[in-house]
């Protein structure tokens, strides 16, 4: 791999000391026992997973429109910017542009840490967070232009694409982008006949990397979707699931982002109750000033009366002189 | 609904702002009194962003504050913004900081790694620091390789922290010529209203006085490596730097310091980030920077240096 | 595509064909146009293979080398897919156009040959945590005629069902550091075992209903498609008697393409229709693959001479 001159580096060979814990070493079977354990543990009390989503809006006050968005562990921050003409694009297109780019952060994840330019993750998700938020954007309103969203990952804890594109629809909203429905993400991890619905971190990777041996089903799932309109607008799934079981998870993963509508409504609602107190000073002010500018005005076209009318009756007064 | 309501009041605010154009056009006086009144009752608003008399007319805007010795957002000269700290939010980075001077926000995260020392230096661990001005936090970035700018916040945040000998980098050594601590800490900057370097120093220095390492175990014959993660050693730091950053705006008879500048302020004065950064350590000058911006005069430099000194105190 | 504008009646036409289960060239809707196979066509590579389907031509050339394996799963080989779209496959290419496309396709495949049960990478182990065989699978686009996916994923499965491995002759220890020696013998190679490898079948959204490899018209009428990666039936790849029991097909990867959405109820008939029509196809290119396979080793029995 080439040298980043522009970036500070550490030694090539550098590896993080979580390799040499006794944790590392732990086989499959012993990660899944734990696991399972610690979920008996937590199933006690069963938690509506709607309601572990927390979600903001207004979060960075350089872009048009921003949001944060935090599930479980996983923490993502999302902005907007100004539509702007697409770059290096000679002919005209119809229909506007989304540009994404979901970038973890160097530390956002537990175990290595991430080299700071993107990688092939980087890149797979950004396709994919642009193909869930591109039908629900009322792209025919902007033609020729493009919409920059930036979506950066804090912390992964599992379901961060989930994460991202919930977090995408609130920023685009918040920038008053035009859209046709709220857009929500859910995400699942099977394992057998497990199910688990908007996974961590752990779950996700049990889920993923099953033992070869046995013929079980074993993936993630992250769908995203138009609710009011019932249109699916993304739908991820990695691994090796049967049908009855895709389906199945499907019915889920429909069901929890559902759910998730009325949460992101408040956050939605409570932005537009901010919005519109801000709308209210400044028209406040722009009319007071109005009022200020109106005075002076008048003040400045009597005096200016007043000495033309000076000047006239000085001028007749000199010319009979 | 919601869509519909947030345009009009878009629209609303444009045909506000012609409104007000018209007037200028007219009279292209203006008296900055009641504005003042009104971003000191509703500043947390943010309303003074969307101003129409900042949009018009930016720079007339900003001196007609400053010839009435206050700052747009209603701070005096020397005076900062709040300053907010939350530690060890993070989970997956060893520790973290994030924090928020006003608007701006930053977060450093530490990743610890063990690799061999340098043969050049091979008592000494490896301290990488780099900042990142990702395209989210500002319109001004975009994505790909970091820009000049991004490259020259993250010098001078890793020079500020050499400098400061904050860290012994001994320290970081576990077995002389064969392993040795790696730290690195990536600071990213989430939104920039001006000052990073300062919030960057702040983060940074949060996140590495609550670390510790794990003990580690290093047998030479076999090279086998045990991690401890049980028994933990914090890390030695040494003082506490910090970076006072100003914003020089050229006035006719005397300079004027900002101190703790936001973005609209850097841009006034000449863009580009502040333009005198001075930091300490312990009692000690540990870094003096002065990139672009307006002319000093000595005794306005030695003030800066003061500032800052009481800053640290 | 780019160049072919359908009027609005033509596209009316084709949809509603496609409503009453009719399609302009007369296929069903789960048929594929005919494809031309050819494998062993790169010298150099270990294993490769051409597809054309109508005007879709791909190379695929599979090179190996030997890797160290990733420290959290010493016992996996490891495979990576470039994509390599040729600036002459279609007008749309020029530049950095296609990058978008082959970065879409090479995560796809990525997705695809991620499960154990779709493609085992311990077969590609050589020692366990030290050494391992490295496949890189090198996909070129040489001309674009629509539904790419699926071409590239019948290509690939082919190419590696052509790839040989060199055998491992003997390993020395040298202090912790392993010296392979790999046999020299061209036909002492052992080859892959890919019967599950998945294939990729795309299912395009027309109207309320979904066609499989639409033609280039049919693509103008629809927004989104659908992208099932199914995983194969080994017993298709073999001639001996031993018949391994069936596996039932699953997904090993979903994914939708294009600026549209579709309806809960399209998305699960269409994974279902994709599911059958992946069945046929891994069918019909095992049976290709087989036939083909003993054509070549006629031919290198009998064949002397360069000229063949």
């Amino acid at each position: 791999m080439p040298l980043d001159y522009r970036r500070f580096n550490g030694p090539d060979d550098s590896v993080s000391y979580k390799r040499f814990t006794p944790d590392f070493l732990k086989s499959y079977e012993e990660l899944l026992g734990d696991l399972l354990e610690k979920n008996n543990l937590k199933d006690e009390q069963a938690s509506d997973e709607a309601q572990r989503v927390f979600a903001e809006t207004d979060t960075i006050s350089q872009a048009k429109g921003s949001a944060y968005v935090e599930i479980k562990n996983t923490k993502v921050v999302c902005s907007v910017f100004d539509p702007r003409e697409i770059p290096h694009q000679n002919e005209f297109s119809h229909l506007g542009q989304i540009y994404c780019e979901v970038k973890f952060a160097p530390f956002s994840c537990s175990s290595q840490r991430r080299p700071p330019a993107p990688d092939a993750e980087d890149k797979a998700l950004s396709e994919a967070l642009r193909q869930a938020i591109e039908p629900a954007v009322c792209r025919h309103l902007f033609p020729n232009y493009q919409i920059d969203v930036f979506a950066y990952i804090i912390e992964n804890d599992g379901s961060c694409l989930a994460a991202a594109i919930n977090a995408a629809g609130l920023a685009l909203t918040d920038a008053a982008v035009p859209m046709y429905d709220l857009i929500t993400a859910s995400s699942m991890a099977i394992l057998d006949d497990k199910m688990f619905v908007v996974p961590n971190e752990e779950e996700e990777e049990l889920a993923m990397k099953s033992q070869e041996s046995k013929d079980i089903n074993h993936g993630v799932i992250t769908l995203s979707m138009l609710s009011e309109l019932s249109q699916i607008t993304s739908f991820i799934q990695i691994g090796s699931l049967e049908t009855d079981c895709v389906i199945k998870a499907m019915d889920i993963l429909e069901k929890e982002c559902k759910e998730l509508v009325p949460n992101i409504q408040k956050v939605v609602v409570r932005n537009v109750i901010k919005n519109v107190k801000r709308q209210q000073i400044l028209h406040e002010s722009a009319k007071e000033m109005e009022e200020i500018l109106d005075e002076k005005y008048n003040l400045w076209q009597k005096s200016l009366k007043a000495k033309s009318y000076l000047c006239f009756s000085l001028s007749f007064f000199s010319l009979l002189a | 609904m919601t869509h519909a309501c947030n345009l009009e009041g878009r629209q609303r605010l444009q045909t506000s702002i012609g409104a007000v154009l018209i007037q200028l056009s007219r009279f292209y006086i203006h008296t900055p009194r009641h504005a003042l009144h009104y971003t000191h009752t509703h500043v947390d608003f943010r309303c003074s962003k969307y101003h129409p008399f900042r949009v018009i007319h930016p720079v007339r805007y900003f001196t007609s504050y400053i010839e009435r010795n206050v700052r747009p957002d209603g701070r005096k000269f020397d005076e900062h913004r709040n300053i907010k700290l939350n530690i060890n939010t993070i989970k997956s980075a060893e520790t973290s900081a994030l924090v928020k001077y006003g608007n701006t926000t930053v977060i450093c995260g530490t990743k610890l790694e063990l690799a061999a020392p340098k043969a050049e230096d091979p008592d000494s661990g490896f301290l990488v620091t780099n900042v990142e001005l990702v395209p989210l936090c500002s319109p001004k970035f975009r994505p790909g390789p970091p820009s000049d700018h991004a490259q020259v916040i993250s010098n001078v945040v890793s020079e500020i922290i050499n400098n400061s000998k904050f860290i012994n980098l001994k320290d970081l050594c576990i077995v002389s010529d064969k392993l040795a601590w790696v730290l690195y800490c990536d600071i990213v900057c989430l939104d920039n209203d001006g000052n990073v370097v300062d919030a960057c120093i702040t983060a940074l220095t949060a996140s590495l006085k609550t670390l510790s390492l794990p003990t580690v175990t290093y047998d030479p014959e076999t090279e086998e490596i045990k991690v401890d993660t049980n028994n933990r050693i914090s890390l030695k730091v040494n003082g506490l730097p910090v970076a006072t950053s100003f914003a020089i705006f050229p006035n006719c008879e005397r300079s004027i310091l900002l101190t703790d500048p936001n973005t609209f302020e850097e841009e006034m004065c000449g863009g580009n980030g502040a333009n005198i950064t001075v930091s300490w350590n312990n009692g000690f000058l540990c870094g003096i920077l002065k990139s672009g911006g307006g002319t000093l005069s000595i005794e306005q430099e030695k003030e800066a240096i003061k500032m800052a000194k009481e800053r640290t105190l | 595509m780019a160049g072919s504008l359908i009027s609005q009646s033509e596209q009316v036409f084709i949809v509603h064909g496609v409503e009453n289960d009719f399609r302009s060239d007369g296929r069903s809707s789960i048929d594929y146009r005919p494809m031309e196979l050819e494998t062993d066509v790169v010298s150099h590579a270990s294993g490769s293979a051409r597809l054309r389907l109508a005007n879709t031509d791909i190379l695929v050339g599979v090179k190996t080398e030997i890797d160290v394996p990733k420290p959290e799963t010493p016992g996996l080989g490891k495979i990576e897919f470039f994509v390599d779209c040729s600036a002459n496959a279609t007008p749309e290419f020029e530049g950095r156009g296609g990058e978008q496309l082959a970065n879409t396709i090479s995560s796809t495949m990525q997705r695809a040959y991620y499960s154990p049960q779709a493609f085992n990478l311990k077969q590609l182990c050589i020692f366990e945590g030290k050494q391992c065989w490295k496949l890189y699978v090198d996909i070129l686009i040489l001309e674009c005629g629509g539904n790419l996916c699926d071409a590239v994923s019948l290509a690939v499965k082919a190419a590696l069902f052509n790839t040989r491995l060199p055998c491992v002759k003997a390993a020395l220890m040298d202090g912790g550091n392993i010296d392979l020696q790999l046999s020299d013998d061209p036909y002492d190679s052992k080859q892959l075992d890919i019967g599950t490898a998945p294939l990729l079948v795309t299912l395009c959204k027309i109207g309320t209903k979904c066609v499989v490899d639409p033609s280039a018209e049919e693509e103008r009428c629809s927004v989104i498609s659908l992208v099932v990666g199914v995983t194969g039936n080994p017993n298709f790849y073999q001639t001996d008697d031993n018949v391994i029991p069936d596996i039932k097909c699953k997904c090993s990867t979903i994914s939708m393409n294009g600026p549209g959405s579709l309806s809960p109820k399209t998305l699960k008939s269409a994974i279902e229709q994709g599911i059958t029509a992946a069945n046929c196809l891994d069918n019909a290119l095992g049976d290709a693959l087989l036939r083909e396979k003993d054509e070549i080793s006629y031919l290198k029995k009998h064949s002397y001479g360069f000229l063949k």
